[in-house]
């Protein structure tokens, strides 16, 4: 637990001139100078992208495996990524590309958990934290009513799970960031909802005299601080309704600035509620909260086995304005050197496109980190003429968490020792051996 | 007083039965008086005070929740409370074990050890399990369900015990095989053996892949959907060298070995699970049975004799060694017959104790002389809220989807200690404002509160109903008290049943 929030103050003095209104320039105005500690928010692409049609492009291979997107520069010379990253590639040097990924899950649900993880899925009895309920544990805060741990979107729910750092560390979820935090309205009045939880109190009372147990306090003290998130002000870090148009508008892409109609197939993607998302993480960091997660495409998404250029395209399209808008507004905010943002999705997508699709590829791969003080404008890794195989720097699932660990501040080496498990479990593991990419520290 | 009746009678009975009479009543009544005398010996030993007897809504409710899943019904509660004969005990035990949702509560319970969590269709597949476990639990034994699980062939539609062997397209791997056959028959935990040599036990690695090889034959190596066309089958030529791929840690391509290091007989148109199914099952076995009946302890007593209840090795010693032996023999004598454990387990004494602390709690609750807080799991929850308020609004969807919805949402992952409470913020959210089941508290409260009842008679059926049990004098007052404030006593009565199913007491098993 990291000591600086219990004094509940957020820093204020990196901020360049934007007016910090309501409760956050309250409390802002109250923090002295202090460094902040690390957040970090997750962009999980879904469904697995495309590598070579996003951030580890071939211009220079055959038609059938470069595809059909052009190139960009990017403000970085000598990098380049896809042409439909437009915004992005203005921010590269914020940004590090991991073009040496490798890992070897290939099938959605094992890859998915692999990747959140670092261990495999082994259906066996221990069942390991997801990156954002370590985070939450190693970074969060026990004393504020905020969640340590907030998903946005459809979550993986079996690769986001806190595994055995227990409640404390679980997520809590937003499905939809426009409808904002699910069940935290009372269903009558706020006046009913006090009588009913009075009346409540002085019914527990007895009980808990007489059998005093752990379980009986741990429900105790679950509920008061549900019912003191539903009281607080910092829960307004939900409400998106609360930042100005032309700031939501930044974070949609053009061609999707009109409301979505009932009955539009794949919502997520048409109202642009990604981006959404991703200005609620916004929010959610700027209120303490250390990890925030947010989905980018539910169902499909990403999984270009078929149509693989249109869908690639739309999807690359909202992706860019969403995470641009985010970064440059984490910077504008001062939020930029504390926060982390990463961009992956639980594998690549195979060299030949000829049908119009690519299927799943593991062994060659990209992800982006951005912001959280690391050393941008550089790319790690590099893969073959067809982005087939790495040929130098390969990253595995333990290099890559290790190294964000190590960026936010966490110890992976720490050994957790869960109750059933006889052996202490390390935050990552540490079984093979480890490369930080210290090239970006 | 009821224990020193129960005592005589039980005397009685066994003097007046022959030894060697097959499973009938008095065996069950017996062997929880032998269960008792290891508890008390050891309770002595250490100089630690028996709880007392739970009273009988204690009783009633955790009866219910333990045997059936679900809390009693109202008419349920009040016919036990008012019941004067004293076996009443023994005869509700009776009537909950031959009760066909004895067997549909242990179907739910292991439809949800077997299927892979990532498995795709998840829900329809878990329901088909579920309804095959349920009729299995019923009529059938411990040895002649697992025989016909762990061979199971032919197509899922027409055989659904082999559900739990598919995964996605694919076979499931022979490493989650063996897993969850180890771990669940035979009560140990192999897993760490896959790929080295355990650093803690005595597993081999060349142990895990002689179990593992018993899987080989039903794998369809490099071809994926096959199950689906052509179910599952044993095909003599698959060997754990046809399955070596190069990716999978620690892999050894041996013979099938069962442990301990027999090797099956000789003759090979026998199929390897065959051979398998034979000696998990056999008298001489030395896990099997010990296996059940520590599991079939822990779901009751909320921990095991061994714990973790699927980890026993010489190193993790159980805490009643004569206990366990004697419990996992008279097991096997009965024919594996898990009605007849459960049935002396719940009738012994040290199952009756109260869940209230005396002195040293803890170590009260670790040798059996107080039953601890259990903790009603996402399945309990829900049944218990259908019981009480009848089924939810429904959006859509048949009533067993927002059931598994239910439960995937409200239940834990990770070691399942049945006493520690896991849920956080976003549970206690949804169980407070979520629309769910809000229309059946209005409904409810309607009723209840209706035709000019007092404020007591509205407080006592609501608290029988959610509580299981009749209010106190202190809780009567407080609701009088909210009555007057409130001047409308349907309001006061829905703030009532609101604060009722938000109370730890409705979500612990006490």
């Amino acid at each position: 637990m990291n000591p600086f929030w219990n004094r509940r103050n957020f820093v204020a003095n990196t901020m360049t001139g934007i007016p910090l209104t309501g409760w956050l320039g309250r409390l802002a105005a109250n923090a002295p100078s202090q460094s902040r500690p690390k957040s970090c928010i997750l962009l999980w692409m879904a469904g697995g992208p495309s590598h070579i049609d996003t951030f580890d492009p071939k211009p220079d291979a055959s038609s059938d495996i470069r595809g059909e997107f052009k190139t960009t520069q990017t403000s970085v010379n000598g990098i380049r990524i896809s042409e439909h990253f437009p915004k992005f590639a203005n921010l590269m040097k914020h940004a590090a590309i991991l073009r040496g990924m490798s890992t070897q899950e290939s099938d959605h649900s094992l890859a998915t958990y692999h990747m959140h993880t670092g261990y495999q899925n082994r259906g066996g009895s221990v069942v390991y934290p997801s990156i954002g309920a370590i985070v939450a544990r190693e970074l969060g805060s026990q004393e504020v009513p905020m969640p340590n741990f907030v998903t946005i979107g459809r979550a993986p729910q079996e690769a986001v799970s806190s595994g055995f750092l227990g409640p404390i560390a679980q997520p809590l979820g937003v499905t939809d960031p426009v409808r904002g935090l699910d069940y935290i309205k009372p269903l009558d009045s706020q006046e009913v909802f006090n009588r009913q939880v009075n009346l409540l109190q002085q019914l527990e009372a007895p009980f808990h005299k007489a059998y005093k147990s752990e379980s009986g306090i741990a429900h105790r003290t679950m509920l008061d601080r549900a019912v003191k998130l539903m009281n607080s002000e910092q829960k307004q870090a939900f409400d998106i309704s609360r930042e100005t148009d032309q700031v939501r508008d930044a974070y949609r892409v053009n061609a999707l600035k009109d409301p979505p109609k009932r009955g539009d197939k794949n919502p997520m993607a048409l109202s642009g509620s990604f981006g959404q998302g991703c200005l609620m993480a916004r929010r959610l960091v700027e209120a303490g909260v250390p990890f925030v997660e947010v989905v980018m495409g539910d169902g499909v998404g990403w999984d270009t086995h078929r149509d693989n250029f249109p869908r690639t395209k739309s999807l690359s399209l909202e992706c860019d304005a969403a995470m641009s808008a985010l970064v440059q507004d984490l910077q504008n905010r001062g939020l930029l050197e504390t926060t982390l943002v990463v961009w992956m999705g639980e594998f690549g997508r195979s060299p030949q496109c000829g049908g119009g699709g690519r299927n799943h590829w593991s062994k060659s791969w990209s992800t982006v980190l951005v912001g959280g003080g690391i050393r941008g404008g550089q790319v790690i890794g590099k893969t073959d003429k067809d982005g087939a195989s790495v040929v130098d720097r390969q990253i595995s699932v333990t290099d890559f968490l290790a190294t964000i660990c190590t960026i936010l501040g966490i110890d992976y080496k720490k050994k957790n020792l869960p109750s059933g498990v006889e052996r202490p479990i390390p935050i990552v593991d540490t079984s093979k051996e480890i490369r930080i990419l210290s090239e970006l520290l | 007083m009821w224990r020193n009746l129960h005592f005589l009678l039980s005397a009685l009975v066994i003097l007046t039965t022959n030894a060697t009479s097959p499973c009938t009543e008095p065996d069950a009544v017996k062997l929880a008086l032998e269960i008792d005398s290891l508890i008390d010996a050891k309770l002595k030993s250490q100089n630690i005070t028996k709880a007392s007897l739970t009273d009988d809504a204690e009783f009633v409710r955790r009866l219910y929740l333990d045997l059936h899943g679900v809390i009693p019904t109202y008419e349920e509660t009040v016919r036990f409370l008012a019941d004067k004969n004293p076996e009443r005990r023994t005869k509700l035990i009776s009537e909950l074990l031959a009760d066909k949702r004895y067997g549909e509560y242990l179907g739910d319970i292991w439809q949800g050890y077997l299927i892979s969590p990532l498995a795709d269709d998840r829900r329809k597949r878990a329901d088909m399990l579920r309804k095959w476990l349920a009729e299995k639990f019923n009529q059938k034994s411990w040895n002649q369900i697992v025989t016909e699980l762990v061979t199971a062939t032919g197509k899922i539609e027409q055989n659904p015990a082999v559900i739990y062997l598919v995964e996605g397209r694919n076979l499931r791997t022979v490493q989650d095989l063996t897993d969850l056959a180890s771990r669940y028959f035979l009560g140990v935990r192999l897993s760490c053996a896959q790929c080295h040599d355990h650093p803690f036990v005595a597993w081999k690695q060349q142990e895990f892949w002689g179990m593992a090889a018993f899987f080989s034959q039903i794998q369809t190596p490099g071809k994926s959907k096959v199950v689906y066309q052509v179910g599952v089958r044993d095909n003599q030529e698959i060997t754990l060298e046809s399955l070596k791929d190069g990716t999978t840690d620690g892999f050894m391509s041996i013979q099938p070995t069962f442990l301990g290091g027999e090797a099956p007989g000789s003759d090979s148109s026998i199929p390897n699970r065959v051979a398998l199914a034979k000696w998990m099952t056999s008298e001489k076995n030395p896990y099997f049975a010990k296996a059940m009946v520590n599991r079939t302890w822990w779901r009751l007593f909320g921990r095991g004799i061994v714990n973790p209840v699927d980890d026993m090795h010489p190193a993790n010693a159980p805490s009643h060694p004569e206990l366990l032996d004697f419990l996992a023999n008279r097991f096997v004598e009965s024919g594996f017959d898990h009605k007849f454990i459960t049935k002396a387990m719940v009738l012994s004494e040290a199952y009756q104790r109260t869940s209230k602390p005396g002195n040293d709690p803890e170590k009260q609750v670790a040798i059996f002389g107080r039953m601890p807080v259990k903790v009603l799991a996402g399945g309990q929850l829900y049944d218990s809220l259908v019981t009480i308020l009848g089924e939810p609004v429904r959006k859509g969807g048949p009533q067993s989807d927002a059931r598994s919805e239910f439960i995937q949402f409200f239940t834990d992952d990770g070691d399942p200690n049945v006493t520690a409470y896991r849920r956080g913020i976003p549970h206690l959210l949804r169980q407070m404002n979520s629309e769910q089941f809000a229309r059946n508290i209005s409904s409810l409260s309607l009723v209840t509160a209706g035709q000019g009842r007092s404020a007591d008679e509205v407080a006592g059926e609501l608290f029988l109903k959610v509580l299981s049990r009749k209010p106190s004098a202190v809780e009567l007052n407080i609701f009088r008290d909210s009555v007057t404030r409130s001047c409308s006593l349907e309001a006061s009565t829905r703030e009532l049943a609101w604060a009722l199913l938000m109370t730890s007491e409705f979500s612990l098993n006490h």
